[in-house]
């Protein structure tokens, strides 16, 4: 590795969340007394739990990010997923689908998804309008059609045993030592690595890809180099969308229940997490290293909170500074870079 | 094939009612360096954008390469070898310079997956065609002006291009960096690329210039080899004026100085400077970009830091703290970037003109009168002849030129000792009345 590309690496946010993920890790290993990784075994209830939490976070992550880089913001994908969710599994339930294959499901709610996100995408890419502003507008018009027009109710005993059984699905189990408490890695992890792969391979191996960094770094320049603006972005929020209603139903088969209401503010949480992972609110910036980072720093803060001793109402403290802290460092170094 | 590689006769363009190009013709001969001249909102950019095909023009005849050519893209006219290097040079500040190299023939190559050894090659091959070296995976935002722009040249050359139009490419640069621009600039005109150069300064278009166009108000008044041309003709056929008559001859100039400085220092800006400044008199402070003039400005309209030195306003010794403060000590100030820093674009004509001296329009309670604002308004826009049918649009609807009337009048209408000019033409004059 040269002087120079060490340089870059320095400079980068992605370097400083590394280093902060694993003195937190340090941490919280010593303060709970070894119990957040064992050797050889690595995986304990705690790190378990922590993945646990990162699988929606992080997915839901991924397609905040790819919207960011390309200079939108997408305040409307829970209310997708939330819309996309409590529609199919009202549908499977009432057609009695699902009963032992959850697939139909998973490809209803991504339609769903999928046609939502693209009324996003219309009105972005043909109005030109700004992407919070009108991401704004539809999710509240979504969380209205899931609650007001279409009445979805909450699905909980009743959900078809398909989607019970699949959010069951777990990679390995164990047993805690100090409780006896048996703990499971839920398979769902699979899908959390394959999109961060495909999302990682679009953004870097694409042209695609490099259109959102365009794009977010300079619109007309990237309009005047061929790209062809208006449809990437139609491209990237449907396809945002379709991503959206199928994380919606990864979440509902690991809680086991359908809940119109429980994506409401998820967003609150998630864009702050991307743009303290290196992500750039000004766009053409951003990895999905750095934010796969901060998602792990988040969700390893809210589930270590009594391990450190800290009361758990502290939680909503240290969210909105870390989420503060994130701002202001990406704001900077926006402002340096610019001089 | 003609002489001329591009040719464009009886070029006409209006826009609702302003008649932006008016019957223009214009040529330029392959491995020729032609300055396209003329002062702000003259219809420069707007013919530069019907030649790059982001405009269609109303009337005229377009032949490149001798053959004719109707209405194009701007895709098109790269295909046939037109470049155009905007003034903002359309590069992506946060990528690296290989992708900014490569990415535009990526795109017309119509690929749909990257490979790095491919961009990287591109890349190389984009930097020797003028023999120029710089870390290909460095981030571009990082780069100078100067490195930015030679990088954009170095992206145009990979299309072939027959023609470079580079507009207002000198603007951001300082007097070294322009020389070596001007270099590569030769270098390109001697392997027979026609370059169109855009520019208002005097001094660069006589000096790398084979052949002149002159714009004013939108019609040509002079085009022919630069040879051809004296300096007094060109400052005529720009402004429209002799400039005998132009000279500014200085009534009233009062005895004591109205504005005083003394031995001030703004720390790594600027260093140890005095003038006087006399009621009725002009003062032009000059000097290359980067040389601390903008600063001197900022530092006494209160944007700027005071190390040392003082600042004597008639008589009284003073610290500008704040624009605020500056107003209340009657001192006005026009920034360099009217557009963005001068007026608020999306407000009315009326409203950016009283923008500095609401106090005096506003009633008890303050509210604001909005019936004497338009009034005042009114005023100004007749006494400037500034181009608007309604001072109720907004100032974005305006030219350039007329914009900057605002700007002055806007000044003009509060009741000045000082009144500072950023650059309105090269340079910082300070001008007292």
């Amino acid at each position: 590795m040269n002087k120079a590309k060490l340089k870059r690496m320095t400079r980068r946010t992605e370097f400083y969340m590394s280093l902060v993920l694993l003195l937190l890790c340090a941490l919280v290993q010593i303060k709970s007394g070894g119990r957040l990784i064992t050797f050889p075994g690595i995986f304990t209830r705690m790190n378990v739990t922590v993945l646990r939490t990162m699988v929606v976070d992080g997915m839901f992550a991924m397609c905040c990010l790819v919207v960011m880089i390309s200079g939108g913001f997408d305040l409307s994908f829970p209310a997708i997923a939330a819309l996309s969710y409590s529609l199919s599994t009202t549908i499977c339930l009432n057609n009695g689908w699902c009963a032992t294959n959850p697939l139909a499901g998973f490809l209803l709610a991504a339609a769903i998804g999928w046609v939502l996100g693209m009324l996003n995408g219309w009105i972005i890419s043909n109005f030109k309008l700004n992407t919070m502003i009108v991401t704004l507008g539809t999710q509240t018009l979504f969380t209205g059609i899931s609650l007001g027009m279409l009445g979805m109710k909450e699905i909980t005993s009743t959900l078809p045993e398909g989607f019970k059984t699949f959010g069951k699905a777990f990679l390995l189990e164990g047993t805690d030592p100090s409780t006896g408490i048996r703990y499971t890695l839920t398979a769902m992890i699979l899908f959390l690595i394959a999109l961060c792969a495909l999302v990682s391979f679009m953004l870097n191996k694409t042209m695609f890809g490099r259109a959102l960094y365009a794009i977010g770094g300079n619109e007309v320049s990237a309009e005047r180099a061929g790209y062809n603006v208006k449809r990437t972005k139609f491209l990237l929020y449907s396809a945002v969308g379709a991503v959206a209603g199928f994380i919606g139903m990864i979440r509902v088969c690991m809680e086991s229940q359908s809940i119109p209401k429980a994506m409401t503010g998820r967003e609150m949480t998630i864009i702050p997490a991307v743009i303290l992972g290196g992500a750039s609110i000004f766009g053409g910036e951003g990895t999905v290293f750095g934010t796969m980072v901060a998602v792990g720093i988040i969700s390893l803060v809210a589930n270590s909170m009594l391990i450190l001793g800290i009361d758990p109402y502290w939680q909503q403290f240290f969210n909105g500074l870390i989420i503060l802290v994130g701002i202001t460092v990406s704001a900077l170094q926006a402002k340096r870079q610019k001089q | 094939m003609s002489e001329y590689l591009l040719q464009m006769t009886g070029i006409d363009k209006r826009f609702g009612g302003v008649h932006a190009l008016d019957h223009v013709n214009f040529a330029v001969r392959p491995g020729k360096v032609m300055c396209l001249a003329g002062e702000n909102g003259c219809g420069k950019s707007t013919l530069v954008k019907i030649i790059s095909g982001a405009y269609t023009r109303d009337e005229g005849e377009v032949l490149f390469e001798g053959k004719p050519i109707q209405h194009i893209t701007p895709a098109e006219s790269s295909a046939l070898g037109i470049q155009v290097i905007y003034q903002d040079l359309s590069i992506f500040p946060n990528l690296t310079v290989m992708e900014n190299l490569a990415i535009n023939s990526e795109i017309t190559a119509k690929r749909k997956i990257v490979n790095r050894k491919r961009w990287e090659q591109t890349a190389k091959e984009a930097l020797s065609k003028i023999g120029y070296d710089i870390d290909l995976y460095a981030r571009m935002g990082d780069l100078s002006v100067a490195d930015k722009q030679l990088v954009a040249i170095c992206r145009a050359l990979l299309f072939n291009a027959k023609l470079i139009i580079m507009d207002e490419p000198t603007t951001a640069l300082t007097k070294k960096e322009v020389d070596a621009l001007f270099k590569t600039v030769r270098q390109l005109r001697d392997s027979g690329i026609a370059i169109m150069f855009i520019s208002h300064k005097t001094e660069e278009i006589f000096e790398i210039s084979d052949d002149v166009c002159i714009m004013r108000n939108g019609k040509n008044v002079y085009s022919g080899p630069t040879a051809e041309l004296t300096r007094k003709d060109f400052t005529y056929y720009m402004t429209g004026r002799e400039l005998e008559d132009d000279y500014f001859v200085p009534t009233n100039i009062s005895k004591e100085p109205v504005l005083k400085v003394d031995h001030l220092t703004w720390n790594g800006k600027f260093h140890d400077v005095s003038f006087d400044l006399r009621k009725g008199e002009i003062l032009g402070i000059t000097g290359l970009l980067g040389s601390g003039r903008t600063e001197l400005a900022l530092a006494l309209f209160g944007l700027g830091k005071v190390h040392s030195g003082t600042i004597t306003l008639n008589g009284q010794q003073v610290k500008i703290t704040s624009p605020i403060d500056a107003q209340k000590k009657r001192i006005g100030y026009v920034p360099e970037d009217r557009l963005t820093e001068g007026l608020c674009l999306r407000q009315p004509i009326a409203d950016n003109i009283m923008l500095a001296s609401l106090k005096q329009l506003t009633r008890a309670l303050g509210t604001l009168n909005h019936d004497e604002l338009f009034e005042k308004s009114n005023e100004w826009v007749k006494k400037f002849s500034i181009a608007t049918d309604d001072a109720h649009k907004h100032a974005s609807t305006l030219s350039g030129g007329n914009q900057q009337k605002i700007v002055l009048s806007k000044w003009l209408n509060n009741d000045l000792d000082v009144l500072i000019l950023n650059g309105p033409t090269v340079g910082v004059e300070s001008w007292a009345r």
